[in-house]
């Protein structure tokens, strides 16, 4: 386990980076969220954010994505600062964020359609993006009509079918039963397997984190900052196989045990100040 | 921008609307023929004028005694009978098609036949000020007494609710917010019937002064009339509104 | 088996067969309150108000009368441009309103005193600005048909869920995609509501509008007949308001369901 390694960020070449977090800071009124967050994420590689609730670490997502605006540093997708949200890069939220009033097939199709793709090569892709989340012959439902699982293959759908460099998966299976949730993570491991993108996942799950990322980077503090980045060191693809295999569970341990300390210390320090 | 800065420019924006409001209403009515339109200040002065010589209170009074009789009329009916039609099956069954089909019909249409029956004194403006008001409270009572939470109802029995206790309270707390959005609702109805009797039945109250300042072609006593009761209307559903989030205040998100 | 009842205790069980039980009882209602305004009227009433046996007796007289056809022809088309007019402009302003804070902070005041206050009283002061004309009834069911759908349409978009903003802007949305293709259909369900609320406001405003300014139409058949003591003649425009308030109504709750399949009142 190696230490995270500050000043790692700044002119990488642009194999090794593909997304640059750089001193990136949020505050929101008084409250600083996060502050000093350096992270660089390759091209093919799935980094995990883990951390406690309000830790900041949807907001640094959305930081990334140019959906909030930081109040320190910047992110660079391929070396371009983000100021809005960029071509190329596609989000899949906890919310899921499906149009109520459109069917699988148009909120499938609702990136293409704003980016001025043609129909004939809209309709197409998205049939196949559909397909591969294992949605066929849900085309025509609505939202309502779908379970939650079902509704963040759609949401999955709807990211991947901009073919986007870049994923951000903001929480994507938290709000989703256990046992789907289990399914979906080897679902969306077997579809990066055939088309490998950078991936941030950010997540409250620490399996969820280990099972994902290539790296684990874990905030802890207030305003929170990365305290340690941990290669997980799992072979890639990854199968259920994983999950009891030792080094899964040294990872997660470490981890876990690495965020107690963090809530003990919390617990203290709300006793002491009562 | 922040909170308190949204806020204010919201304000001043407001306030600039009001100013802007007036500056055009003034500056159109000094530019129109007396007959037709008139100023800002010429209305405000019509309305001091009406009040210093008690005209208007007097309408107002006597608009006010029919709104509220018949608005209180129409509330203790529509509650009752929306109660009635929540608990009593059958009742409810029978009358839902007409009810929806009397709340869909132009109360207005009703008045000449009203007029046929019962004259046009008091009574029948208040027959017509209750027609008109009746519905929303009993559409909405009925829909909240429907919509108790059968579990709620569980739990008072389980601690031995007699029938009386179970009303006074489970189903008529879970009630009131309802009929109190009614109530809101029958309150710009009973206005508008209050105004139509006015106008079509025996000519009193604020609806009688504009009808006869128009005969007059007096422009700015017709528009005092119309802002005081605009003023009025106003007032009435801000208290509408007030009573509605005071019996839903221990509802989530309201 | 859970002890859970299935439906609220105040909901009697169902005996006889749901839905013959039911038509059974509403048309035994329905023949009960005709029976009653029957008998009420032959009994208290002079003899030339209306009642159900004199009301059917000239129904179909009536109905087939060119003068009653026209009369209903020109109400329904004015309250059909009226509520055009003021569907139109309710949506254009409730968004516009909703999306843009000065926007809103500069109209709302007007747009709910409007909505508050009975929009008639206004009527007699319409007659000295466009004469005793059809100006009158169509600028009053606009304007009576606009406030309830512009303040509807408001609300909705108000209340329209940050997150689906969120996921447009991801996706690069302009402007006009998030007013239009999601502030909009978003606030379908509201508009709808308003539409209800909007078109039994611009029956009343058609209706009154043709009593004060004498302008031909059902509102002014039903004046005139009573007035020449022709009350059930009189009563047969009356029900055809009634109707056409109720298909109006209907429609709109066909048009939500089969417009909004989506939609699922929480």
């Amino acid at each position: 386990m190696t230490r995270h390694d500050d000043g790692v960020t700044l002119p990488a070449a642009p194999s090794a980076g593909r997304i640059e977090i750089d001193g990136l800071a949020k505050r929101f009124g008084p409250l600083s969220v996060f502050e000093d967050i350096n992270l660089t994420i390759g091209e093919r590689e799935i980094v995990s954010i883990v951390g406690p609730s309000g830790c900041g670490k949807t907001t640094m997502l959305r930081c990334i994505d140019g959906l909030v605006k930081p109040d320190g540093g910047e992110v660079r997708i391929d070396g371009q600062r983000v100021t809005t949200p960029p071509r190329g890069v596609a989000v899949v939220f906890q919310h899921f964020g499906l149009f109520p009033w459109k069917t699988v097939f148009e909120n499938v199709a609702y990136g293409l359609r704003l980016s001025g793709v043609p129909k004939k090569q809209i309709e197409a892709s998205v049939l196949r993006h559909i397909e591969l989340v294992g949605l066929a012959g849900f085309e025509k439902a609505y939202p309502y009509q779908l379970s939650g699982g079902m509704q963040q293959r759609t949401g999955l759908a709807r990211a991947l079918a901009t073919e986007p460099q870049v994923l951000l998966m903001d929480e994507p299976f938290a709000s989703i039963d256990a046992q789907t949730r289990e399914i979906l993570q080897f679902e969306l491991l077997r579809i990066w397997e055939s088309r490998p993108t950078s991936m941030v996942f950010v997540t409250h799950s620490i399996e969820e984190a280990v099972l994902m990322g290539d790296r684990v980077v874990v905030l802890r503090g207030r305003p929170s900052s990365i305290h340690e980045v941990i290669e997980t060191g799992l072979p890639r693809p990854r199968t259920r196989e994983v999950l009891s295999s030792p080094r899964f569970n040294e990872v997660r341990e470490h981890v876990w045990s690495t965020l107690m300390q963090e809530a003990e210390q919390a617990e203290r320090e709300l006793q002491e100040s009562r | 921008m922040s909170f308190d800065a949204g806020r204010r420019r919201s304000l001043s924006v407001s306030l600039l609307g009001l100013v802007l409001g007036a500056g055009i209403w003034e500056y159109v009515g000094r530019h129109t023929q007396k007959s037709s339109f008139a100023s800002f200040s010429a209305t405000v002065s019509a309305l001091w004028h009406m009040t210093a010589s008690g005209e208007l209170p007097r309408a107002l009074r006597s608009s006010l005694e029919l709104f509220a009789a018949g608005l209180g009329i129409a509330i203790v009916i529509g509650f009752l009978l929306g109660l009635v039609m929540a608990r009593i099956e059958i009742v409810r069954t029978g009358l839902e098609p007409y009810v929806a089909m009397l709340y869909a019909t132009p109360m207005v249409a009703l008045i000449p036949a009203i007029l046929a029956m019962f004259g046009f004194e008091f009574r029948a403006k208040l027959i017509v000020v209750v027609m008109f008001g009746i519905w929303p409270v009993l559409i909405n009572t009925l829909e909240g007494a429907r919509s108790v939470n059968p579990e709620l109802i569980e739990v008072a029995k389980s601690y031995r609710s007699k029938e009386l206790q179970l009303w006074g309270h489970v189903i008529i707390p879970y009630t009131l917010p309802f009929t109190m959005t009614g109530v809101r609702q029958s309150i710009a109805r009973c206005l508008i019937g209050m105004i139509a009797s006015e106008f079509l039945l025996s000519a009193n109250g604020l609806g009688n002064l504009i009808l006869i300042y128009t005969q007059r072609f007096d422009t700015a006593h017709v528009l005092a009339a119309v802002l005081s009761i605009t003023l009025l209307a106003t007032l009435l559903m801000g208290i509408g509104r007030g009573l509605e989030n005071y019996f839903a205040r221990w509802k989530v998100g309201v | 088996m859970s002890a859970v009842p299935q439906s609220a205790p105040l909901v009697r069980p169902f005996v006889l067969n749901p839905g013959v039980r039911k038509l059974a009882i509403r048309i035994g209602t329905g023949i009960l309150l005709l029976a009653l305004w029957e008998g009420l009227v032959t009994w208290l009433a002079p003899s030339y108000v209306a009642r159900p046996s004199g009301v059917a007796r000239v129904l179909p007289r009536v109905v087939s009368s060119a003068e009653f056809r026209s009369d209903a022809k020109v109400t329904v088309v004015s309250v059909f441009e009226g509520l055009g007019i003021g569907v139109v402009l309710g949506v254009v302003v409730g968004l516009t309103m909703g999306r843009l804070r000065d926007v809103d902070a500069l109209l709302r005041f007007y747009v709910s005193s409007f909505f508050a206050m009975p929009l008639i009283a206004l009527v007699p002061v319409m007659t000295l600005w466009f004469g005793y004309t059809g100006t009158v009834r169509l600028v009053i069911v606009s304007f009576g048909a606009f406030l309830p759908v512009c303040l509807n349409v408001y609300d909705g978009t108000r209340k329209l869920p940050a997150q689906y903003v969120e996921v447009a802007d991801s996706y690069h949305a302009r402007w006009w995609n998030v007013w239009f293709g999601i502030a909009l259909p978003a606030s379908l369900p509201y508009l709808l509501a308003g539409f209800r609320l909007a078109a039994g406001r611009a029956l009343v405003a058609a209706v009154i509008a043709e009593y004060l300014v004498s302008l031909k139409g059902l509102g002014y058949f039903i004046l005139y007949d009573s007035r020449t003591f022709h009350q059930n003649e009189a009563a047969v425009a009356v029900i055809a308001l009634a109707l056409l308030g109720v298909a109006i109504n209907s429609a709109a709750g066909f048009a939500t369901r089969r417009l909004l399949p989506w939609y699922r009142p929480s």
